[in-house]
C-alpha cells in the first residue's frame, strides 16, 4: 500500500507510538509493525483517493493526558439522551464515575477489565491485523475497550460514550455480540472537542436470528481528526438496522463493513452527514452478500455546505453463492453552496446470476419552485431551507427506531444547520 | 384604500417580455376575474404579485394596502395577507402538509406579533376547515400536494386559504382540472371567503366557475396587457364568442 511521510521517524509516527512498547500483548506488538510497514495512505491510495492527510501528518499528536469530564461538559456535547447502560470512555480510557454499568438480565455492559467473558482473544477476529492502517494502529494501543454482550432482549438501549478531549490521540475500542435470538440497540456517541485524533475500531458479531440496532452519532469539533472503522458479522436469520451519522470532524472517515454469513438475513445501512466550512466527511461501506436469500438496503444522504467535501463509496459483493440476493443501495447528496463538492462511488461486483442488485445516487440544490412554494404560504427563507434540509434527510431519520435518539439526530441537525444558516446560499 | 393597486406593470422572464403593462385595481369587497388565450400573462402576473423572483419587474408599480407590494420578500406579501393559488401546486417530499400549514399560520402570527398556535389549537383549526372542503385527514399527514391528483391539489390550496385567511386571494386556475362536484365545493369554500374586506383576483378559462364565484368584474388579458373590462355579462360574451373577437376588436380600436 502506498503511503506518505514514509520517513517513519518522523514526529506524527513517533508521537503515535504505544507508550508500553515491549510490554505489549503479542497482536498489539504485530499491529504496530503493521502500522508502521504501511503507514497513512499515500494520495495515490484508491480506498483514500479523496483525503488529503498532509495537514494531519504534519501534526504531532502525542499520547493524552487527561481522562476525565464533567457531566455538564456531556450535556455540553449535545450527547443523545438516553436511559439505560452506559458506558463513557475519555480519550480512550473508561471513566468509571461517568458511566452506568447496572443492565437488565441477560445483558452485559462493562469495559473489557471488568467483563465477565470478555475474551481477548475475540478482539481482532472481526478486524483483522494487517489490512487496514487505521485497524493496525487501534490495535497496536489495545488496552481497554467497551464490551456488549446480550443474551435475551435487551429493552433500554445501550449507550456508548467516546468522548475526546485536548489534542492527544486515542484509540476506542469496541466488541458487540448478540446472541442468538438476541435482540438490543446500541448507540455509539463519538463527541468532544480540541485537536485530536481519534481512531476507534467496532467490532460486531451477530449471531443466528439476533436482532441490532447500531447507531453510530459522530458530533465531533470541527478540528478533530475521526476516523471509526465498523466490522459486522452476521449468522443466518440476522438483522441489522445501523445508522451512521457524522455532524463533526476536520476530517472524518468511517468505515462500515458487513459481512452476511448465513442464509436469511436483513442489512439495513443508513447514513446521513452534513459537512460545512471546510470539513471533509468521508463514508465507506463494504457489504459482501456470501449467502443466499439475504436482503440489504442502504440509503446514505450528505448535506454540503460552505467549502466541505463529501465522500460516498459503497462496495457491494455479492459472492457465487449468493443466489436470490436482494439488494438496493441509494445514495443522494444536496448541495447547499457552489464551492462544496460531493464523490459518490457506487462499486458492485456480482457473482450469482439470479440476483437483484440496484444502485442509484443523485445529486441536487435545494429546489427553487419548493423555496418559493414554502415563502409564498409565509415562511421565512431561512425556515423554509431548513424545512427543505430536514425533508431531505427525513427518510434516514425516520428509520431510527429509538425514539429519543430520533429526536437528538434532528436537534443536531438543526442544530449544524444554525450555526451554518449565514453561508448556505442560494445556487 | 385599495387592497391592490397594479400600475403599468411590465415583467419578463428569461429575457422576454410578457407583461406589457397592466393597469388594474381591487378594493374590498371585490371580485375580480381574469380571463385571456393561454399565454397571454395571467399566471405571470400571479406569480409576479407573489413574489416569484424568476419573474423580472422591468416596469410599473404595485401598492398593496398602500403600500409597495414589489419591495417586499415573498413571505413578507404572504404574512401581510397576499395569497396566491398556484396554477400548477408544487410537490414536497417529506413535508407533512400539516406540518407546512402550522409553519405558515405561525409565520403569519409572528409576523403579526401575535403568540403561535400550539399543535392542539391548530390541528382543530386544520380538522375544521378541511372537513369544510371535504378533504379527507388521511391528506392532512401526506407530503405537501406529493401524489396528490390534480383535483386535490388545488382543493388543497383552497384548504390552506381558508386556514391562513387572507386578505387579498389571487387564484390561478383553480377551476381547471376539478370535477363537477368538486368545483362545486372549491365555489363554496370561496364564497364563504368572500366578506367586506377581502378581494379577490380570480383567473379561469371558464364561464362555469363565474356561475358560482359571481365576479364584480371581468378583465381580458392578451399579449401581457388588459384590453377589454366590464362586468360579469363580460364573461358571457367571451363565451359565446371566443378571444378573436376582443383581440379583433383590439385590432380596430388600434
Ligand atoms: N419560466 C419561464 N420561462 C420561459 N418562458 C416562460 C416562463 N414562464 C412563462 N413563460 C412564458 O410566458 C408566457 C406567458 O405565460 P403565462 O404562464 O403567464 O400564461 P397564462 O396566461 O397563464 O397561460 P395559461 O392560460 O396557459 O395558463 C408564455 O409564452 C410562457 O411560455
Ligand atoms: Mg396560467
Amino acid at each position: 500500500m502506498a503511503s506518505i511521510a514514509t520517513e517513519r521517524s518522523s514526529d506524527f509516527y513517533a508521537s503515535l507510538q504505544p507508550a508500553e512498547i515491549g510490554r505489549l500483548r503479542p497482536m498489539s506488538e504485530s499491529a504496530w509493525r503493521s502500522f508502521l510497514e504501511a503507514g497513512i495512505p499515500a494520495p495515490k491510495n484508491e480506498e483514500y483517493k479523496y483525503l488529503s492527510f498532509r495537514e494531519m501528518v504534519s501534526k504531532h499528536f502525542g499520547a493524552p493526558t487527561a481522562f476525565d469530564c464533567t457531566e455538564s461538559d456531556l450535556q455540553n456535547f449535545g450527547l443523545a439522551d438516553t436511559d439505560g447502560p452506559r458506558l463513557v470512555f475519555v480519550n480512550g480510557r473508561w471513566n468509571e464515575r461517568l458511566s452506568h454499568l447496572d443492565a437488565e438480565p441477560g445483558v452485559i455492559v462493562q469495559p473489557f477489565s471488568l467483563a465477565p467473558g470478555f475474551d481477548f482473544e475475540d478482539i481482532g477476529s472481526l478486524a483483522k491485523v494487517g489490512k487496514n492502517p487505521f485497524v493496525d494502529l487501534n490495535t497496536a494501543h489495545l488496552d481497554d475497550g467497551a464490551f456488549v454482550s446480550v443474551n435475551g432482549t435487551a429493552a433500554q438501549p445501550i449507550h456508548l460514550i467516546f468522548v475526546c478531549v485536548g489534542d492527544g490521540h486515542s484509540h476506542p475500542r469496541v466488541w458487540i455480540e448478540l446472541a442468538p435470538g438476541a435482540r438490543a440497540a446500541v448507540i455509539e456517541s463519538h463527541a468532544g472537542a480540541g485537536a485530536s485524533f481519534v481512531n476507534s475500531v467496532s467490532e460486531i458479531h451477530l449471531n443466528q436470528d439476533s436482532a441490532l440496532e447500531h447507531i453510530r452519532i459522530q458530533t465531533r469539533s470541527e478540528t478533530v481528526f475521526d476516523f471509526g472503522w465498523t466490522e459486522v458479522w452476521q449468522e443466518s436469520g440476522s438483522d441489522l438496522r445501523s445508522t451512521n451519522t457524522a455532524f463533526g470532524g476536520r476530517l472524518a472517515r468511517t468505515d462500515l463493513n458487513v459481512f452476511l454469513n448465513g442464509e436469511n438475513c436483513h442489512c439495513l445501512m443508513n447514513g446521513a452527514y452534513f459537512a460545512a466550512g471546510e470539513q471533509v466527511i468521508d463514508n465507506h461501506t463494504r457489504l459482501d452478500h456470501a449467502k443466499p436469500n439475504c436482503n440489504s438496503f442502504e440509503l446514505y444522504k450528505g448535506i454540503l455546505a460552505g467549502r466541505s467535501t463529501g465522500v460516498f463509496n459503497g462496495k457491494i459483493f455479492v459472492h457465487q453463492d449468493a443466489q436470490k440476493t436482494d439488494a438496493k443501495q441509494t445514495n443522494q447528496a444536496l448541495l447547499l453552496s457552489k464551492q462544496a463538492t460531493v464523490n459518490t462511488k457506487p462499486q458492485l461486483e456480482i457473482l450469482a446470476d439470479d440476483v437483484k442488485c440496484t444502485h442509484g445516487a443523485t445529486v441536487g440544490q435545494l429546489r427553487e419552485d419548493a423555496m418559493f412554494y414554502l415563502r409564498a404560504r409565509g415562511i421565512p427563507e431561512k425556515q423554509a431551507k431548513a424545512i427543505l434540509v430536514q425533508a431531505f434527510v427525513g427518510e434516514v431519520f425516520e428509520n431510527v427506531r429509538c425514539e429519543s435518539v430520533r429526536e437528538s439526530l434532528q436537534n443536531m441537525l438543526m442544530n449544524k444547520f444554525e450555526r451554518n444558516a449565514s453561508s448556505i446560499e442560494e445556487m | 384604500m385599495k387592497l391592490l393597486e397594479i400600475e403599468r406593470l411590465e415583467a419578463k422572464v428569461e429575457e422576454k417580455q410578457i407583461l406589457k403593462g397592466v393597469t388594474l385595481g381591487i378594493g374590498p369587497g371585490e371580485v375580480h376575474a381574469i380571463m385571456g388565450p393561454n399565454g397571454s400573462g395571467k399566471s405571470t402576473l400571479a406569480q409576479v404579485l407573489a413574489g416569484n423572483d424568476a419573474y423580472e419587474v422591468t416596469g410599473g408599480s404595485v401598492r398593496y394596502l398602500g403600500n409597495d407590494l414589489l419591495e417586499m420578500d415573498p413571505e413578507v406579501r404572504a404574512a401581510e395577507g397576499l395569497f396566491m393559488a398556484f396554477q400548477y401546486p408544487v410537490e414536497i417530499p417529506g413535508v407533512s402538509n400539516l406540518y407546512f400549514l402550522k409553519a405558515a399560520v405561525n409565520a403569519a402570527r409572528k409576523h403579526r406579533g401575535e403568540p403561535e398556535l400550539d399543535a392542539f389549537d391548530f390541528s382543530a383549526l386544520a380538522k375544521e376547515k378541511a372537513q369544510a372542503l371535504g378533504l379527507d385527514a388521511a391528506m392532512l399527514q401526506r407530503s405537501v400536494n406529493e401524489g396528490f391528483s390534480g383535483g386535490e391539489k388545488k382543493r388543497n390550496e383552497i384548504f390552506q386559504m381558508a386556514v391562513l385567511q387572507p386578505k387579498m386571494c389571487i387564484l390561478d386556475e383553480t377551476d381547471s382540472g376539478l370535477d363537477i362536484d368538486a368545483l362545486r365545493i372549491v365555489a363554496d369554500g370561496v364564497n364563504g371567503l368572500r366578506s367586506a374586506d377581502r378581494g379577490f383576483l380570480v383567473i379561469t378559462h371558464y364561464q362555469r366557475l363565474l356561475n358560482y364565484i359571481v365576479p364584480d368584474f371581468v378583465h381580458v388579458m392578451v399579449e401581457g396587457k388588459i384590453v377589454r373590462s366590464g362586468g360579469k355579462e363580460l364573461a358571457l360574451e367571451l363565451e359565446a364568442q371566443g378571444y378573436s373577437w376582443v383581440e379583433a376588436a383590439q385590432g380596430s380600436a388600434r
